[in-house]
């Protein structure tokens, strides 16, 4: 370890700053709370202590402590801060300015030397000597943006200049400036120092050394009598700096106010430093400067010039830090909403892939009882791309079943569904990508007129597109007919449809089969990376109908036709037990959930649950099954299968090769003429080659979908 | 330039666990609850008072300052609810502050995370005002450190006590997680322990902003069966004061914290 040559110009090491987090918190508080725009100076203290390890500085931090109490219920008195030993308190000043270029027009230098003004009054009124901690400060000037959680700042640590510069006359490890004895009672004398309380945050004091080698440490104000007994005498201090070369950055203002007050010229000074909580004599410095300021410099009308503004980086600039994700709301929301599904992979579930559930895009055509109960699980499990497609304004009956709707979105005629429901899912989670469409669906048995036409085309159209760019689909509307187009358009397009449909006690939840022009590949990793692209590299074959799993229409001996108008009054007013829509939607959506996880996707098999299947699963969410049909008056659940009818009249491959032949004509077609699509499928051949026996029914034979009246 | 961590990896590890973890992970499902009337619950002994919880931690203080040179002592602050009113004692924490947790040789690409570029220029300061003078050393650039604090706080909910962990550089800006595991110690234990923990982030209950913790909701299992295995009827007290330690020698391993144990007799 060499010494610094001697003669040379004394260079200190500046302080460095650190800032606890809580810091910017209790300063955003305050500023939100109690100070608004007011832009006083606001007093702070920070803290330091001596170094404490060989190769590190210890930094001046300010911490929550340094700023005043946020609390209501206090004034904003200078926090009263106690030290003990591991935080010297350092009094000091904030600038907090309200706007950036506030920041950049205060006049630093200015500030500087009314900080510096301070120290050098305490010097010369005897303060400094009595309360040594004001000896230092800090000067800390910030813009707080509390929109995006900017901290912009810099600090100051003021240093009183002399001029010219002490030189060094010597620096070397107390370790080897001490003979044996006086080491060992420097050191005892310095930890009883640290160890009391009344003394530990006392960062300068003077060490005496008597004729026998024993050390006594002394607080500032005990000079003269040391001077008196003529002993050996080092000036001594906390010194934060580690470094073996140079002194830190307290000695400056410290070898000022030895000059300016006791006069005198060659200063011995000791750099405390510690190891472990103890003196560390080896890291600690002895060395011996010189000052020789000028005439005049002493003189307390002539201030000295002052240094200390922080280097950042070596640039003279300030620094910045951004908060936003420990403060900004929505940061939290979506960490905190992020964290609660890997607890649940982690506790439960380790194959969960969040992944594809964060990126899927989800359509839901109608934002009714089912389409806001849909959104809000979607979002529970992690979804964040939600389109809702509804034509309908929100009536004052809604709130109450439509869960994301409340009493000011029915006001003034009522705000159209679709917007409504995007803002209310903003509202309860910041982070949501959604998107609402007012739209109605174009349906068949309902015929437009010529006029109307071209608008039905391009809702048509719309709709396509939308079909396109999103994963899934979900089936919430209110009428049997609005099903069918986006059927046979999720049907030509393979992509993930599920139907969630309620009677007055019983509901339906469904996943459609894949289309009809697809063969099932083996997949395995394919479908849950590209959920409908990949299918255009597949052969175009007609498969076998049989083994491909039903759609919504698949039961159906009836085209699609007006269900709403020419029904008995009973029939028309729809009406649910309020709570099969929360049931059917959470079913909805775990299903979907369950076929994200399924190698096989879209093309998986529909399993049946009995109760042999007991609790062993082959997939960890259990078994996915085709349609669950539930009733509330016996509280049951069924599962049930139904493969696709060849004379379907949404997804069997005549329909759909029509549709992509003919496209848009032929849905216009099938929206006027009520009757065209069961000639297309055959149905009507059906119908009439039944009706020509003469059979009574059996009572047995359901048609099940008739029952059903959906809301 | 002496390795920073020396202190860490040269801690004397003579931590032998009471029965060996790894038998217990796979056995973690199949353990019937064949409890001695000692603990009959993992998350015993604090399952009344939060003073119980107060004892263990001073206990667990002390031994690990007797034994640990290696760290700093933990030391136990109040967790004001009121920060005008003196808080009752028993409410607390211990916390242990400023742990080195970086490597010394790494370059550190600063400040693309949190420290933005304001492109601010040097002009901002200008000529006249001093801001070095030749008594001011100027530094090159030394590597940034990372550091962590630790606080094991009563956690009510589950009852059990919870590690709550932050990160941060020498400046004061905080870590994100993603840095913060790319510091622990890759080693065997982290994946065991990646089994039993779950890093989570919540609002530290006395300093009311986000802090990471160690998720508390499979402690009260594993300690349960860390103690199983004690066929000796322990007294109360001496539950008390091993319960901290053997809880901290499964959680510390997260972070390579672990403890000398010739704490365990």
């Amino acid at each position: 370890m060499a010494k610094q040559g001697s003669g040379s110009i004394l260079q200190f090491a500046p302080l460095q700053s650190s800032v606890d987090e809580g810091f910017w918190h209790r300063l955003s508080s305050l500023k939100l709370n109690k100070f608004g725009i007011d832009d006083s100076p606001i007093p702070i203290s920070g803290f330091y202590a001596p170094c404490s390890h060989p190769q590190v500085s210890n930094h001046l931090t300010l911490l929550a402590e340094s700023l005043p109490s946020d609390s209501n219920d206090e004034s904003t008195m200078p926090p009263v801060i106690r030290g003990n030993r591991n935080r010297c308190s350092v009094p000091g000043i904030l600038y907090n300015t309200n706007t950036m270029e506030g920041f950049h027009a205060l006049y630093k230098q200015g500030l500087l030397k009314a900080e510096a003004m301070k120290i050098w009054e305490d010097i010369h009124s005897g303060k400094a000597v009595e309360d040594c901690a004001v000896l230092s400060r800090v000067l800390l000037i910030s813009f707080a943006d509390l929109k995006k959680w900017n901290f912009h700042y810099w600090f100051a640590f003021p240093a009183l200049a002399l001029d010219p510069s002490a030189t060094l006359v010597d620096l070397r490890p107390a370790s080897q400036w001490f003979t044996l004895e006086e080491a060992e009672s420097v050191s005892a004398a310095c930890n009883e120092w640290r160890n009391s309380s009344v003394t530990a945050d006392v960062p300068f004091f003077l060490v005496s050394i008597d004729s026998d080698s024993h050390a006594a440490v002394k607080h500032l104000k005990d000079l003269e009598a040391c001077q008196r007994d003529g002993q050996k005498l080092l000036f001594a201090f906390y010194d934060p700096c580690h470094l073996p070369n140079n002194p830190g950055w307290p000695l400056r203002n410290f070898l000022a106010l030895i000059s300016a007050r006791w006069n005198l010229k060659t200063v011995r000074f000791l750099c405390y430093r510690e190891n472990r909580g103890f003196a560390d004599l080896n890291l600690s410095l002895v060395g011996e400067a010189l000052i020789t300021v000028q005439q005049g410099w002493r003189e307390q009308q002539c201030v000295p010039n002052a240094v200390g503004w922080e280097l950042n980086k070596g640039r003279k600039v300030p620094r910045c830090i951004n908060l936003a994700k420990s403060m900004d709301p929505t940061r939290l929301a979506i960490s905190a909403a992020d964290l609660n599904l890997k607890l649940m992979r982690w506790r439960a579930l380790p194959s969960l892939n969040l992944e594809i559930l964060f990126s899927l895009k989800c359509l839901l055509l109608g934002a009714g009882t089912l389409g806001c109960q849909v959104a809000r699980m979607l979002m529970a499990w992690g979804v964040r791309k939600i389109t809702l497609l509804d034509n309908g304004r929100v009536a004052m009956s809604n709130p109450l079943r439509q869960s994301l709707y409340t009493l000011d979105d029915c006001l003034n005629g009522g705000d159209f569904k679709a917007t409504a429901a995007v803002r209310s899912l903003q509202r309860i989670f910041p982070a949501v990508e959604a998107e609402g469409i007012v739209m109605a669906i174009p349906m068949p048995g309902h015929p437009v007129s010529s006029q109307e036409e071209k608008s039905v085309l391009e809702d048509c159209k719309r709709l396509n597109d939308l079909i396109d760019s999103h994963d899934v689909i979900f089936l919430l509307t209110d009428t049997r007919e609005s099903r069918w187009l986006p059927t046979l358009l999720f049907a030509n397009s393979n992509k993930i449809t599920i139907t969630a449909a309620l009677g007055f006690d019983s509901f339906l939840v469904m996943r459609h089969g894949p289309g009809p022009f697809n063969s099932i590949p083996n997949l395995k990793a394919e479908t849950e990376n590209s959920l409908a692209a990949g299918m255009d590299n597949l052969a175009l074959t007609n498969t076998d109908g049989q083994h491909r799993l039903g759609c919504y229409f698949c039961n159906d001996v009836v085209a699609p036709t007006d269900s709403t108008s020419n029904r008995t009054l009973d029939q028309q007013c729809t009406v649910t037990r309020p709570g099969l829509a929360p049931i059917a939607s959470a079913l909805a959506v775990e299903l979907l959930v369950g076929i994200l996880h399924h190698p096989n996707g879209i093309f998986a098999e529909a399993e049946i649950a009995n109760s042999s299947s007991g609790g062993n699963f082959e997939l960890p969410l259990g078994i996915l099954p085709h349609q669950i049909r539930g009733s509330l008056p016996h509280f049951q659940q069924m599962t049930l299968l139904g493969h696709s009818s060849n004379s379907c009249t949404a997804c069997c491959s005549t329909v759909v090769s029509e549709y992509r032949k003919r496209g848009m004509q032929f849905i216009l077609q099938a929206i006027n003429h009520p009757t065209y699509l069961e000639d297309v499928t055959g149905l009507t051949e059906l119908m009439r080659s039944a009706n020509s026996f003469q059979l009574d029914w059996d009572d047995d034979i359901e048609v099940a979908d008739d029952e059903c009246v959906e809301l | 330039m002496e390795r920073l961590h020396a202190t860490f990896s040269g801690a004397n590890f003579t931590f032998k666990p009471r029965t060996k973890i790894t038998l217990l992970v796979r056995s973690l499902f199949h353990v019937k609850a064949n409890l001695t009337q000692a603990v009959p619950a993992g998350n015993l002994p604090f399952t009344r008072f939060v003073e119980d919880f107060r004892i263990g931690a001073f206990a667990f203080a002390q031994k690990w300052e007797s034994c640990n040179l290696a760290f700093p002592p933990w030391s136990w602050l109040p967790c004001p609810k009121h920060p005008w009113l003196a808080p009752p004692e028993e409410e607390g924490y211990l916390s242990l502050e400023k742990i080195c947790i970086s490597r010394p040789n790494e370059e550190e690409d600063i400040d693309q995370i949190s420290q933005i570029d304001t492109g601010e220029e040097e002009t901002c300061c200008s000529r006249n005002e001093d801001v070095l003078d030749d008594a001011t050393l100027v530094q090159s650039n030394h590597h940034e450190l990372h550091y962590c604090d630790f606080h094991i706080v009563y956690g009510s909910t589950f009852r059990v006590p919870v590690l709550y962990f932050c990160a941060y550089c020498s400046d004061g800006r905080p870590l994100p997680l993603d840095e913060i595991e790319k510091e622990l110690p890759a080693c065997a234990s982290k994946e065991l322990s990646k089994k039993w923990t779950f890093i989570t982030q919540e609002e530290h209950p006395c300093l009311k902003r986000p802090w990471y913790k160690l998720h508390p909701c499979g402690t009260a299992e594993w300690m349960k069966l860390l103690f199983l295995s004690d066929t000796a009827n322990p007294k109360f007290e001496v539950v008390l004061e091993l319960y901290l330690l053997s809880w901290f020698s499964v959680v510390g391993q997260v972070f390579g914290l672990r403890i000398s144990l010739k704490i365990s007799n």
